[in-house]
Protein backbone atom coordinates (compact mmCIF):
# COMPACT_ATOMS: atom_id res chain seq x y z
CA UNK A 1 0.00 0.00 0.00
CA UNK A 2 3.19 1.95 -0.55
CA UNK A 3 0.85 4.27 -3.57
CA UNK A 4 -1.96 4.41 -1.42
CA UNK A 5 0.21 6.10 1.59
CA UNK A 6 1.90 8.73 -0.57
CA UNK A 7 -0.62 9.54 -2.74
CA UNK A 8 -2.12 10.49 0.86
CA UNK A 9 0.99 12.35 1.82
CA UNK A 10 1.19 14.18 -1.82
CA UNK A 11 -2.16 14.82 -1.67
CA UNK A 12 -2.10 17.19 1.42
CA UNK A 13 1.36 18.29 0.67
CA UNK A 14 1.23 21.67 -0.10
CA UNK A 15 -0.82 24.52 1.70
CA UNK A 16 -3.40 25.26 -1.34
CA UNK A 17 -4.56 21.68 -0.92
CA UNK A 18 -4.35 21.41 2.31
CA UNK A 19 -6.57 24.38 2.81
CA UNK A 20 -9.00 23.50 0.06
CA UNK A 21 -8.88 20.09 1.92
CA UNK A 22 -9.72 20.97 5.27
CA UNK A 23 -10.84 24.56 5.67
CA UNK A 24 -12.70 25.07 2.45
CA UNK A 25 -15.80 22.11 2.96
CA UNK A 26 -16.13 23.17 6.52
CA UNK A 27 -17.48 27.13 5.28
CA UNK A 28 -19.82 25.44 3.45
CA UNK A 29 -22.02 24.43 6.08
CA UNK A 30 -22.76 27.87 7.32
CA UNK A 31 -23.66 28.67 3.76
CA UNK A 32 -27.29 30.61 4.40
CA UNK A 33 -30.64 28.70 3.11
CA UNK A 34 -32.96 30.08 0.17
CA UNK A 35 -36.27 31.04 0.58
CA UNK A 36 -37.91 29.08 -2.34
CA UNK A 37 -35.02 27.58 -4.08
CA UNK A 38 -32.87 25.46 -3.48
CA UNK A 39 -34.46 22.68 -1.13
CA UNK A 40 -31.14 22.33 0.92
CA UNK A 41 -29.05 25.60 2.21
CA UNK A 42 -26.75 26.79 -0.49
CA UNK A 43 -23.44 25.45 0.72
CA UNK A 44 -25.10 21.62 0.48
CA UNK A 45 -26.79 22.49 -3.02
CA UNK A 46 -23.29 23.97 -4.54
CA UNK A 47 -21.45 20.94 -2.62
CA UNK A 48 -21.24 18.96 -5.95
CA UNK A 49 -19.39 21.59 -7.55
CA UNK A 50 -17.03 21.25 -4.92
CA UNK A 51 -16.72 17.79 -5.17
CA UNK A 52 -15.70 17.83 -9.26
CA UNK A 53 -13.27 20.51 -8.14
CA UNK A 54 -11.52 18.60 -5.27
CA UNK A 55 -11.44 15.74 -7.60
CA UNK A 56 -9.97 17.53 -10.54
CA UNK A 57 -7.14 18.45 -8.25
CA UNK A 58 -6.62 14.98 -6.86
CA UNK A 59 -6.19 13.46 -9.75
CA UNK A 60 -4.02 15.83 -11.37
CA UNK A 61 -0.97 13.54 -8.88
CA UNK A 62 -1.60 10.85 -11.85
CA UNK A 63 -1.43 13.19 -13.96
CA UNK A 64 1.69 15.04 -13.39
CA UNK A 65 3.44 11.01 -12.64
CA UNK A 66 2.43 10.46 -16.55
CA UNK A 67 3.45 13.63 -17.52
CA UNK A 68 7.10 13.29 -15.80
CA UNK A 69 7.67 9.24 -16.52
CA UNK A 70 6.51 8.39 -12.91
CA UNK A 71 4.41 6.01 -14.33
CA UNK A 72 6.67 4.69 -17.00
CA UNK A 73 9.38 4.32 -14.17
CA UNK A 74 7.36 2.29 -12.17
CA UNK A 75 6.49 -0.25 -15.31
CA UNK A 76 9.76 -1.49 -14.67
CA UNK A 77 8.68 -1.91 -10.90
CA UNK A 78 7.11 -4.92 -9.17
CA UNK A 79 3.80 -3.10 -9.26
CA UNK A 80 1.44 -3.36 -11.94
CA UNK A 81 0.02 0.04 -13.41
CA UNK A 82 -3.67 -1.58 -11.98
CA UNK A 83 -2.37 -1.61 -8.53
CA UNK A 84 -1.35 1.87 -8.71
CA UNK A 85 -4.31 3.64 -10.26
CA UNK A 86 -6.28 1.54 -7.80
CA UNK A 87 -4.36 2.44 -4.97
CA UNK A 88 -4.33 6.23 -6.35
CA UNK A 89 -7.97 5.94 -6.50
CA UNK A 90 -8.62 4.65 -2.76
CA UNK A 91 -6.90 7.50 -1.78
CA UNK A 92 -8.80 9.92 -3.21
CA UNK A 93 -11.94 8.24 -2.29
CA UNK A 94 -11.18 9.03 1.28
CA UNK A 95 -10.10 12.02 1.30
CA UNK A 96 -13.60 12.79 -0.90
CA UNK A 97 -15.75 10.49 1.67
CA UNK A 98 -14.29 12.58 4.62
CA UNK A 99 -15.21 15.65 3.10
CA UNK A 100 -18.83 14.30 2.39
CA UNK A 101 -18.64 13.27 6.13
CA UNK A 102 -17.33 16.60 7.29
CA UNK A 103 -19.78 18.54 5.39
CA UNK A 104 -22.91 16.23 6.03
CA UNK A 105 -22.06 15.48 10.07
CA UNK A 106 -20.65 18.34 10.48
CA UNK A 107 -24.04 20.21 9.71
CA UNK A 108 -25.86 17.67 11.67
CA UNK A 109 -24.11 18.96 14.55
CA UNK A 110 -24.68 22.46 14.08
CA UNK A 111 -28.25 22.13 13.61
CA UNK A 112 -28.54 22.46 9.99
CA UNK A 113 -31.62 21.03 8.49
CA UNK A 114 -31.09 18.27 6.02
CA UNK A 115 -34.07 16.26 6.40
CA UNK A 116 -32.49 12.67 6.09
CA UNK A 117 -28.65 12.94 6.57
CA UNK A 118 -27.68 9.56 6.02
CA UNK A 119 -29.27 9.41 2.89
CA UNK A 120 -27.61 12.57 2.17
CA UNK A 121 -24.24 11.22 2.91
CA UNK A 122 -24.97 8.31 0.73
CA UNK A 123 -25.74 10.30 -2.30
CA UNK A 124 -22.75 12.55 -1.85
CA UNK A 125 -20.66 9.62 -1.50
CA UNK A 126 -21.99 8.43 -4.97
CA UNK A 127 -21.43 11.67 -6.17
CA UNK A 128 -17.93 11.54 -5.20
CA UNK A 129 -17.00 8.28 -7.04
CA UNK A 130 -18.46 9.81 -9.79
CA UNK A 131 -16.65 13.00 -10.00
CA UNK A 132 -13.86 11.17 -9.27
CA UNK A 133 -14.05 9.17 -12.40
CA UNK A 134 -15.09 12.29 -14.73
CA UNK A 135 -12.02 13.51 -13.31
CA UNK A 136 -9.87 10.16 -14.09
CA UNK A 137 -11.21 10.40 -17.34
CA UNK A 138 -10.57 13.82 -17.95
CA UNK A 139 -7.23 14.07 -17.18
CA UNK A 140 -6.06 10.68 -19.37
CA UNK A 141 -6.82 13.17 -22.47
CA UNK A 142 -4.23 15.91 -21.35
CA UNK A 143 -0.38 16.09 -20.89
CA UNK A 144 -0.25 19.50 -18.47
CA UNK A 145 -2.03 20.01 -15.64
CA UNK A 146 -2.57 23.70 -16.18
CA UNK A 147 -4.93 23.13 -19.28
CA UNK A 148 -6.62 20.18 -17.84
CA UNK A 149 -7.55 22.30 -15.12
CA UNK A 150 -8.97 25.12 -16.77
CA UNK A 151 -10.70 23.60 -19.25
CA UNK A 152 -12.13 21.06 -16.19
CA UNK A 153 -13.00 24.31 -15.06
CA UNK A 154 -15.59 25.28 -17.54
CA UNK A 155 -16.64 22.07 -17.89
CA UNK A 156 -17.68 21.89 -14.65
CA UNK A 157 -19.24 24.99 -14.72
CA UNK A 158 -20.90 24.25 -17.76
CA UNK A 159 -22.40 21.11 -15.84
CA UNK A 160 -23.02 23.20 -12.56
CA UNK A 161 -25.77 25.19 -14.80
CA UNK A 162 -27.08 22.48 -17.14
CA UNK A 163 -27.46 20.16 -14.33
CA UNK A 164 -29.67 22.35 -12.26
CA UNK A 165 -27.13 23.01 -9.26
CA UNK A 166 -26.65 26.58 -9.66
CA UNK A 167 -30.13 27.49 -10.41
CA UNK A 168 -33.83 26.27 -10.27
CA UNK A 169 -33.97 24.24 -14.09
CA UNK A 170 -37.79 25.56 -14.26
CA UNK A 171 -36.20 28.61 -15.41
CA UNK A 172 -34.30 27.16 -18.67
CA UNK A 173 -36.28 26.27 -21.48
CA UNK A 174 -38.33 22.89 -22.55
CA UNK A 175 -35.72 21.75 -24.36
CA UNK A 176 -32.59 22.21 -22.17
CA UNK A 177 -34.26 20.51 -19.20
CA UNK A 178 -34.87 17.27 -21.37
CA UNK A 179 -31.24 17.31 -22.45
CA UNK A 180 -30.78 18.18 -18.67
CA UNK A 181 -31.03 14.49 -17.78
CA UNK A 182 -27.90 13.27 -19.61
CA UNK A 183 -26.00 15.37 -16.95
CA UNK A 184 -24.86 14.00 -13.80
CA UNK A 185 -25.06 16.89 -12.06
CA UNK A 186 -28.74 16.77 -12.99
CA UNK A 187 -29.18 13.57 -11.04
CA UNK A 188 -27.50 14.75 -8.15
CA UNK A 189 -29.97 17.65 -8.34
CA UNK A 190 -32.52 15.14 -8.39
CA UNK A 191 -31.49 13.02 -5.24
CA UNK A 192 -31.25 16.41 -3.22
CA UNK A 193 -34.64 17.26 -3.94
CA UNK A 194 -35.87 13.30 -2.84
CA UNK A 195 -33.99 14.11 0.19
CA UNK A 196 -36.49 16.96 1.37
CA UNK A 197 -39.22 15.06 -0.40
CA UNK A 198 -39.27 11.66 1.27
CA UNK A 199 -39.99 9.88 -1.76
CA UNK A 200 -39.61 6.11 -2.43
CA UNK A 201 -36.00 4.38 -1.88
CA UNK A 202 -36.65 2.88 -5.14
CA UNK A 203 -36.29 6.40 -6.51
CA UNK A 204 -33.15 7.06 -4.72
CA UNK A 205 -31.94 3.66 -5.66
CA UNK A 206 -32.66 4.70 -9.46
CA UNK A 207 -31.05 8.18 -9.04
CA UNK A 208 -27.86 6.58 -7.02
CA UNK A 209 -27.77 3.90 -9.91
CA UNK A 210 -27.51 6.56 -12.60
CA UNK A 211 -24.64 7.93 -11.03
CA UNK A 212 -22.61 4.98 -10.32
CA UNK A 213 -23.51 4.16 -14.13
CA UNK A 214 -21.34 7.00 -15.10
CA UNK A 215 -19.22 5.98 -12.17
CA UNK A 216 -18.27 2.48 -14.30
CA UNK A 217 -18.25 4.86 -17.87
CA UNK A 218 -15.74 7.16 -16.75
CA UNK A 219 -13.53 4.78 -14.81
CA UNK A 220 -13.49 2.97 -17.78
CA UNK A 221 -12.66 5.68 -20.10
CA UNK A 222 -9.92 6.36 -17.83
CA UNK A 223 -7.98 3.84 -16.94
CA UNK A 224 -7.83 1.94 -20.15
CA UNK A 225 -5.63 5.46 -21.15
CA UNK A 226 -2.33 3.95 -19.67
CA UNK A 227 1.04 5.57 -20.37
CA UNK A 228 1.49 9.02 -22.78
CA UNK B 1 26.31 -16.50 -15.96
CA UNK B 2 24.19 -14.39 -18.19
CA UNK B 3 21.77 -11.71 -16.52
CA UNK B 4 19.86 -10.50 -19.62
CA UNK B 5 19.92 -10.74 -23.63
CA UNK B 6 18.32 -9.59 -26.97
CA UNK B 7 17.75 -11.93 -29.85
CA UNK B 8 16.76 -10.24 -33.00
CA UNK B 9 14.68 -7.99 -30.69
CA UNK B 10 12.96 -5.30 -33.41
CA UNK B 11 11.03 -2.51 -32.51
CA UNK B 12 9.09 0.33 -34.65
CA UNK B 13 7.61 3.27 -33.83
CA UNK B 14 4.80 3.74 -37.09
CA UNK B 15 7.05 3.37 -39.93
CA UNK B 16 10.46 4.29 -38.15
CA UNK B 17 12.89 1.40 -37.07
CA UNK B 18 14.08 2.19 -33.65
CA UNK B 19 15.61 -0.88 -32.82
CA UNK B 20 16.94 -3.04 -35.50
CA UNK B 21 17.53 -6.63 -35.01
CA UNK B 22 19.37 -5.99 -31.83
CA UNK B 23 21.45 -9.41 -30.24
CA UNK B 24 22.79 -8.71 -27.08
CA UNK B 25 23.82 -10.24 -23.70
CA UNK B 26 25.38 -8.84 -20.55
CA UNK B 27 27.04 -11.09 -18.41
CA UNK B 28 27.04 -10.77 -14.37
CA UNK B 29 29.63 -8.06 -13.21
CA UNK B 30 30.14 -6.56 -16.46
CA UNK B 31 30.29 -2.62 -16.52
CA UNK B 32 28.59 -2.36 -20.21
CA UNK B 33 28.76 1.09 -21.65
CA UNK B 34 26.33 1.56 -23.93
CA UNK B 35 27.61 4.69 -26.58
CA UNK B 36 26.02 6.44 -29.23
CA UNK B 37 24.69 9.84 -30.38
CA UNK B 38 21.17 11.50 -29.94
CA UNK B 39 18.71 9.02 -31.21
CA UNK B 40 20.77 6.24 -31.96
CA UNK B 41 18.07 3.97 -29.85
CA UNK B 42 19.76 3.76 -26.59
CA UNK B 43 16.95 4.22 -24.67
CA UNK B 44 14.33 2.12 -26.68
CA UNK B 45 16.86 -0.57 -26.28
CA UNK B 46 16.45 -0.32 -22.62
CA UNK B 47 12.67 0.23 -22.68
CA UNK B 48 12.38 -3.30 -24.76
CA UNK B 49 14.96 -4.68 -22.27
CA UNK B 50 13.07 -3.68 -19.15
CA UNK B 51 9.35 -4.72 -20.48
CA UNK B 52 8.73 -0.75 -20.48
CA UNK B 53 7.90 -0.94 -24.05
CA UNK B 54 6.67 -3.52 -26.01
CA UNK B 55 8.48 -4.74 -29.24
CA UNK B 56 7.64 -6.03 -32.50
CA UNK B 57 9.72 -8.90 -32.81
CA UNK B 58 12.66 -11.20 -30.82
CA UNK B 59 12.88 -12.12 -27.62
CA UNK B 60 14.27 -10.77 -24.37
CA UNK B 61 15.92 -13.08 -21.85
CA UNK B 62 16.02 -11.81 -18.07
CA UNK B 63 17.80 -14.19 -15.45
CA UNK B 64 17.28 -17.36 -17.81
CA UNK B 65 13.87 -16.43 -18.36
CA UNK B 66 12.30 -16.18 -21.85
CA UNK B 67 9.26 -16.84 -21.17
CA UNK B 68 8.31 -14.92 -18.09
CA UNK B 69 11.31 -12.52 -18.53
CA UNK B 70 9.08 -8.99 -16.70
CA UNK B 71 8.00 -11.05 -14.28
CA UNK B 72 7.72 -9.30 -10.81
CA UNK B 73 10.17 -11.11 -9.29
CA UNK B 74 12.90 -10.37 -11.91
CA UNK B 75 11.62 -7.46 -11.49
CA UNK B 76 12.63 -6.88 -8.15
CA UNK B 77 16.73 -7.42 -9.31
CA UNK B 78 16.79 -4.75 -11.56
CA UNK B 79 16.78 -0.87 -10.97
CA UNK B 80 16.49 1.54 -13.63
CA UNK B 81 17.30 5.11 -13.14
CA UNK B 82 15.80 7.22 -15.79
CA UNK B 83 17.06 9.87 -18.46
CA UNK B 84 14.37 12.07 -17.33
CA UNK B 85 14.57 12.89 -13.32
CA UNK B 86 11.63 10.94 -12.55
CA UNK B 87 11.15 11.95 -8.73
CA UNK B 88 8.48 13.37 -6.33
CA UNK B 89 8.63 16.80 -6.14
CA UNK B 90 6.33 17.51 -3.57
CA UNK B 91 8.24 14.42 -1.38
CA UNK B 92 11.47 14.98 0.42
CA UNK B 93 14.30 13.37 -0.81
CA UNK B 94 14.06 11.00 2.24
CA UNK B 95 9.95 10.20 1.67
CA UNK B 96 11.13 9.62 -2.42
CA UNK B 97 13.49 6.57 -1.49
CA UNK B 98 10.86 5.54 1.00
CA UNK B 99 8.60 5.47 -1.66
CA UNK B 100 10.25 3.63 -3.97
CA UNK B 101 11.60 1.07 -1.40
CA UNK B 102 8.07 0.33 -0.18
CA UNK B 103 7.30 -0.28 -3.98
CA UNK B 104 10.01 -2.64 -3.91
CA UNK B 105 8.53 -4.19 -0.85
CA UNK B 106 11.01 -3.40 1.45
CA UNK B 107 9.12 -2.45 5.17
CA UNK B 108 9.96 -1.52 8.59
CA UNK B 109 13.20 -1.43 9.80
CA UNK B 110 15.22 -3.27 6.70
CA UNK B 111 13.50 0.07 4.77
CA UNK B 112 15.04 2.59 7.11
CA UNK B 113 18.07 0.84 6.96
CA UNK B 114 18.12 0.97 3.19
CA UNK B 115 17.38 4.56 2.83
CA UNK B 116 19.69 5.69 4.88
CA UNK B 117 22.50 3.33 3.04
CA UNK B 118 21.68 4.92 0.03
CA UNK B 119 21.37 8.61 1.06
CA UNK B 120 24.71 8.32 2.10
CA UNK B 121 26.17 6.65 -0.92
CA UNK B 122 25.12 9.51 -3.50
CA UNK B 123 25.92 12.35 -0.74
CA UNK B 124 22.28 13.54 0.44
CA UNK B 125 22.20 12.45 3.67
CA UNK B 126 22.19 16.11 5.00
CA UNK B 127 19.60 16.81 2.62
CA UNK B 128 17.41 14.07 3.28
CA UNK B 129 14.64 16.06 4.92
CA UNK B 130 14.35 19.20 2.08
CA UNK B 131 12.16 19.15 -1.17
CA UNK B 132 13.73 18.17 -4.32
CA UNK B 133 12.45 21.49 -5.62
CA UNK B 134 15.22 22.81 -3.32
CA UNK B 135 17.78 20.80 -5.49
CA UNK B 136 20.25 21.67 -7.68
CA UNK B 137 20.47 19.86 -10.71
CA UNK B 138 23.65 17.69 -9.92
CA UNK B 139 21.61 16.81 -6.60
CA UNK B 140 18.61 15.82 -8.51
CA UNK B 141 20.55 13.51 -10.50
CA UNK B 142 21.79 12.01 -7.20
CA UNK B 143 18.51 11.40 -5.51
CA UNK B 144 17.15 10.22 -9.06
CA UNK B 145 19.76 7.53 -9.34
CA UNK B 146 19.11 6.79 -5.34
CA UNK B 147 15.70 5.80 -6.08
CA UNK B 148 16.93 3.02 -8.16
CA UNK B 149 18.94 1.31 -5.64
CA UNK B 150 16.95 1.16 -2.63
CA UNK B 151 16.12 -2.46 -3.49
CA UNK B 152 20.07 -3.88 -4.11
CA UNK B 153 19.37 -4.44 -7.36
CA UNK B 154 21.64 -7.05 -8.56
CA UNK B 155 21.32 -5.65 -12.17
CA UNK B 156 21.05 -2.12 -12.37
CA UNK B 157 20.91 0.00 -15.84
CA UNK B 158 21.58 3.92 -15.94
CA UNK B 159 20.49 5.89 -19.00
CA UNK B 160 22.76 9.13 -19.41
CA UNK B 161 22.84 9.40 -15.28
CA UNK B 162 25.18 12.03 -15.80
CA UNK B 163 23.49 14.35 -18.15
CA UNK B 164 24.26 18.44 -17.10
CA UNK B 165 25.56 18.18 -14.19
CA UNK B 166 28.64 19.56 -12.88
CA UNK B 167 32.12 17.77 -12.80
CA UNK B 168 32.16 17.28 -8.94
CA UNK B 169 28.77 15.56 -8.83
CA UNK B 170 29.36 13.50 -12.22
CA UNK B 171 32.92 12.06 -10.47
CA UNK B 172 30.83 11.09 -7.50
CA UNK B 173 28.59 9.24 -9.69
CA UNK B 174 31.28 7.38 -11.56
CA UNK B 175 33.10 6.34 -7.84
CA UNK B 176 29.83 5.64 -6.77
CA UNK B 177 28.82 2.80 -10.07
CA UNK B 178 32.68 1.57 -9.23
CA UNK B 179 31.47 0.68 -6.04
CA UNK B 180 28.45 -1.11 -6.79
CA UNK B 181 30.41 -2.96 -9.36
CA UNK B 182 32.86 -4.09 -6.65
CA UNK B 183 29.79 -5.51 -4.61
CA UNK B 184 29.01 -7.47 -7.71
CA UNK B 185 26.08 -5.36 -9.19
CA UNK B 186 25.93 -5.86 -13.17
CA UNK B 187 25.76 -2.75 -15.00
CA UNK B 188 25.04 -1.24 -17.91
CA UNK B 189 25.76 2.26 -18.33
CA UNK B 190 24.32 5.35 -21.23
CA UNK B 191 25.63 7.71 -22.55
CA UNK B 192 27.49 9.96 -24.74
CA UNK B 193 30.05 10.61 -22.81
CA UNK B 194 33.24 9.15 -23.93
CA UNK B 195 35.76 9.64 -21.05
CA UNK B 196 33.04 7.89 -18.52
CA UNK B 197 32.99 5.08 -20.50
CA UNK B 198 36.68 4.81 -20.90
CA UNK B 199 36.82 5.60 -17.38
CA UNK B 200 34.51 2.46 -16.09
CA UNK B 201 33.33 0.17 -18.98
CA UNK B 202 34.67 -3.46 -19.01
CA UNK B 203 32.70 -3.97 -22.39
CA UNK B 204 31.56 -1.25 -24.94
CA UNK B 205 28.79 -1.29 -27.27
CA UNK B 206 28.33 0.98 -29.33
CA UNK B 207 25.24 2.18 -31.06
CA UNK B 208 23.94 3.62 -34.29
CA UNK B 209 20.22 4.40 -36.13
CA UNK B 210 19.23 1.57 -34.24
CA UNK B 211 21.66 -1.22 -34.67
CA UNK B 212 24.68 -2.58 -33.08
CA UNK B 213 27.55 -1.59 -34.76
CA UNK B 214 30.15 -2.34 -32.95
CA UNK B 215 31.64 -3.95 -29.33
CA UNK B 216 34.27 -5.04 -27.39
CA UNK B 217 36.64 -3.85 -24.72
CA UNK B 218 37.32 -0.35 -24.85
CA UNK B 219 41.25 -1.25 -25.70
CA UNK B 220 40.34 -4.18 -28.36
CA UNK B 221 38.28 -1.33 -29.47
CA UNK B 222 40.71 1.07 -29.82
CA UNK B 223 43.17 -1.39 -31.27
CA UNK B 224 41.07 -1.96 -34.13
CA UNK B 225 41.87 1.59 -35.34
CA UNK B 226 45.39 1.86 -34.49
CA UNK B 227 46.13 1.38 -37.93
CA UNK B 228 44.78 4.76 -38.37
CA UNK B 229 46.20 8.03 -38.19
CA UNK B 230 44.77 10.91 -37.02
CA UNK B 231 45.07 14.79 -37.67
CA UNK B 232 43.37 17.86 -37.11
CA UNK B 233 44.30 21.33 -39.01
CA UNK B 234 43.03 24.39 -37.58
CA UNK B 235 42.54 26.43 -40.68
CA UNK B 236 41.28 30.51 -41.66
CA UNK B 237 38.49 29.68 -43.94
CA UNK B 238 37.82 25.60 -44.28
CA UNK B 239 35.44 26.73 -47.12
CA UNK B 240 37.99 27.61 -49.44
CA UNK B 241 39.35 23.94 -49.73
CA UNK B 242 37.90 22.69 -52.72
CA UNK B 243 35.44 19.80 -52.19
CA UNK B 244 36.89 16.36 -52.19
CA UNK B 245 40.52 17.45 -52.57
CA UNK B 246 41.82 15.76 -49.17
CA UNK B 247 39.94 12.72 -49.27
CA UNK B 248 41.85 12.26 -53.08
CA UNK B 249 44.83 11.87 -51.47
CA UNK B 250 46.34 8.91 -51.33
CA UNK B 251 45.77 6.89 -47.82
CA UNK B 252 43.16 9.41 -46.45
CA UNK B 253 40.23 7.76 -45.20
CA UNK B 254 37.65 10.25 -43.96
CA UNK B 255 37.56 14.43 -43.49
CA UNK B 256 35.56 15.96 -41.17
CA UNK B 257 35.08 19.73 -40.56
CA UNK B 258 33.81 21.61 -37.53
CA UNK B 259 34.09 24.89 -37.45
CA UNK B 260 37.67 26.07 -38.35
CA UNK B 261 38.80 22.43 -37.56
CA UNK B 262 39.81 20.08 -40.32
CA UNK B 263 40.24 16.34 -39.25
CA UNK B 264 41.50 14.02 -41.61
CA UNK B 265 42.37 10.21 -41.04
CA UNK B 266 44.51 8.44 -42.84
CA UNK B 267 45.90 4.62 -42.85
CA UNK B 268 48.92 4.56 -40.40
CA UNK B 269 52.31 5.24 -41.96
CA UNK B 270 51.02 7.02 -45.36
CA UNK B 271 53.07 9.65 -44.86
CA UNK B 272 50.42 11.83 -46.76
CA UNK B 273 50.69 14.47 -44.10
CA UNK B 274 52.98 17.00 -46.45
CA UNK B 275 50.86 16.40 -49.26
CA UNK B 276 47.76 17.29 -47.28
CA UNK B 277 49.28 20.40 -45.90
CA UNK B 278 50.63 21.81 -49.05
CA UNK B 279 46.60 21.59 -50.19
CA UNK B 280 45.44 23.31 -47.91
CA UNK B 281 47.68 26.05 -47.64
CA UNK B 282 47.43 26.15 -51.52
CA UNK B 283 44.13 27.54 -50.48
CA UNK B 284 43.54 28.77 -46.78
CA UNK B 285 46.32 29.51 -43.90
CA UNK B 286 46.86 27.30 -41.48
CA UNK B 287 46.83 27.87 -37.63
CA UNK B 288 47.54 24.91 -36.28
CA UNK B 289 48.33 21.05 -36.60
CA UNK B 290 47.87 18.47 -33.82
CA UNK B 291 48.01 14.79 -34.12
CA UNK B 292 46.48 13.10 -31.67
CA UNK B 293 46.37 9.66 -30.27
CA UNK B 294 43.34 7.51 -31.52
CA UNK B 295 40.51 7.12 -28.75
CA UNK B 296 36.49 5.83 -28.64
CA UNK B 297 35.46 8.91 -30.56
CA UNK B 298 37.60 8.07 -33.01
CA UNK B 299 36.26 4.79 -32.89
CA UNK B 300 32.66 5.89 -33.82
CA UNK B 301 33.54 8.26 -36.39
CA UNK B 302 35.88 5.69 -38.22
CA UNK B 303 32.82 3.53 -38.28
CA UNK B 304 30.23 5.75 -39.26
CA UNK B 305 31.69 8.95 -40.75
CA UNK B 306 29.99 11.35 -38.11
CA UNK B 307 31.29 12.67 -34.46
CA UNK B 308 29.44 10.88 -31.75
CA UNK B 309 28.74 14.21 -30.09
CA UNK B 310 28.17 18.03 -32.12
CA UNK B 311 31.16 19.82 -31.87
CA UNK B 312 30.40 22.70 -29.60
CA UNK B 313 27.66 20.68 -27.55
CA UNK B 314 28.40 21.59 -23.35
CA UNK B 315 29.94 19.22 -21.19
N1 LIG C 1 7.57 7.28 -28.25
C1 LIG C 1 8.17 7.46 -29.44
N2 LIG C 1 7.46 7.63 -30.57
C2 LIG C 1 8.06 7.81 -31.76
N3 LIG C 1 9.38 7.85 -31.94
C3 LIG C 1 10.16 7.68 -30.86
C4 LIG C 1 9.61 7.49 -29.56
N4 LIG C 1 10.62 7.35 -28.68
C5 LIG C 1 11.75 7.46 -29.40
N5 LIG C 1 11.49 7.66 -30.72
C6 LIG C 1 12.48 7.79 -31.79
O1 LIG C 1 13.29 6.65 -31.77
C7 LIG C 1 14.65 7.00 -31.97
C8 LIG C 1 15.48 6.47 -30.83
O2 LIG C 1 15.14 7.18 -29.65
P1 LIG C 1 15.84 6.91 -28.27
O3 LIG C 1 15.19 7.79 -27.27
O4 LIG C 1 15.85 5.45 -28.00
O5 LIG C 1 17.31 7.41 -28.56
P2 LIG C 1 18.53 7.59 -27.57
O6 LIG C 1 19.67 6.85 -28.13
O7 LIG C 1 18.12 7.26 -26.19
O8 LIG C 1 18.82 9.14 -27.70
P3 LIG C 1 19.28 10.21 -26.59
O9 LIG C 1 20.76 10.13 -26.50
O10 LIG C 1 18.85 11.52 -27.18
O11 LIG C 1 18.57 9.89 -25.33
C9 LIG C 1 14.69 8.50 -32.11
O12 LIG C 1 14.77 8.82 -33.48
C10 LIG C 1 13.38 8.96 -31.54
O13 LIG C 1 12.94 10.10 -32.23
MG1 LIG D 1 17.98 8.26 -24.45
Amino acid sequence: MTVFKFSLKRSFSNKTNLLLLTLFPIAFIFFPEGEYWPVLPYGYQYFGIVLLFISIRLTTIILVDRAKGVVKRLAVAPISYGSYLCQNLLAFSVILVMQCAIVVYGGVLLGVELYQPHWLMLLYVSFSFTSLAIALAWISIFRSKESAFLIYMSLVTLLAILGGLLMPLQIFPEALIRIAVLFPTYWLNQGMSWIASEGSVGDFILINGVLWLYTIIFMILGSTRKIH
Amino acid sequence: MTIASMRGVVKRYGSYVALDSIDLDIHAGEIIGLLGPNGAGKTTLIGTLTGMRPFDHGTVELFGQSKHPFSHENKEKIGLVTQEITIFEELTAKENLQFFAGVYGLKGEVRKQKVREVLEFVGLSDQANKLPTKFSGGMKRRLNIACALTHSPSFLIMDEPTVGIDPQSRNYILEGVKRLRDRGTTILYTTHYIEEIEAIASRVIIMDQGQIIKEGTPADLIQTIQHEEKVSFEVTDPERIPEGSLEKIAGVRRVLTAGNDITVISDAGSGNLDRMLSIIKEHTGVLGIQTERPNLEDVFFTLTGRQLRDKGEEQ
